[in-house]
């Protein structure tokens, strides 16, 4: 395989990270007690049902809006709508810290340029300023190699 | 129900993203779906499995075992009604009138 991302080789085996999941499972549950493998399993395959089941249902709700695209909102009302209320406020919980962590990060990339402490106009001057240096380079070489039918480059091989 | 800790920085999930999303693209019918709904989806799911699991788990306990089995989930299954979109994947192994008492 040529890119091998950890995961299934053909979508029909796709299914969430085993260890991953494992790992959840040891951590919601006391440190003496196990769970056996193939219940281990199951629960995998419960995940896969409950992710299509969220998914479709927010679909719907994104379809009866009008909407292409599955927002937020979507998922939300999904959750209610199937039982799942007990999990909202967590979940919306998690959201803002989900935004405000999406902040922080757009936040840090913008600040490389800021820091430079330029206008746009001084940016854009110091731009072209170097180009023109670039082009008056290039031009005293070309002007260099052309009397003598340009030989500069590369000797021939032996 | 207990919060669940989750990766490193808070507002992540410790689901992987792009995994999660192959899995809502297997249904035909899904035209798109926002990062911002992806990561819903994905903590939604960290809270189902922390649930069932917690729900399997009081079956083990009930039977006086430290080993969460596969009757345990499907008695957990049985007995809870969000989880009737589950009876397909997990089918009856234990009848549940020999369990009644």
């Amino acid at each position: 395989m040529s890119d091998y991302e950890g995961g299934p080789a053909n979508d029909d085996d796709l299914s969430l990270p085993r260890a991953t999941v494992y790992k959840l499972i040891a951590e919601m549950l006391p440190d003496d007690v196990a769970c056996a493998k193939d219940t281990r399993d199951l629960l995998l395959d419960c995940c896969n049902e409950f992710i299509h089941l969220i998914a479709s249902e927010s679909n719907e709700i994104c379809e009866k809006e009008a909407k292409k695209t599955i927002a937020a909102e979507h998922v939300l009302a999904a959750l209610r709508e199937l039982g799942f209320e007990k999990y909202v406020g967590e979940v919306e919980e998690a959201y803002g810290e989900h935004r405000q962590q999406q902040t922080k990060d757009r936040g840090r990339k913008s600040t490389k340029l800021n820091r430079l402490g330029l206008s746009e106009e001084e940016l854009l001057r110091s731009q072209e300023f170097l180009f023109a240096q670039a082009r008056m380079r290039f031009q005293n070489q070309a002007a260099q190699g052309a009397p003598d039918g340009g030989g500069g480059s590369g000797g021939g091989s032996a | 129900m207990v919060s669940i800790e989750s990766a490193a920085t808070p507002g992540t999930s410790s689901l992987p993203a792009a995994r999660v999303r192959r899995i809502i693209k297997e249904d035909k019918d899904i035209f798109a779906c926002g990062s911002d709904s992806l990561f819903l989806i994905s903590r939604a799911t960290e809270y189902f499995i922390d649930s069932l699991v917690r729900e399997s788990y009081e079956f083990s306990r009930l039977d006086k075992r430290k080993t969460v089995q596969y009757k345990d989930m499907a008695k957990a299954v049985q007995s809870i009604e969000q989880y009737d979109f589950l009876t397909d994947i997990i089918p009856p192994t234990v009848s549940l009138k020999k369990n009644a008492n």
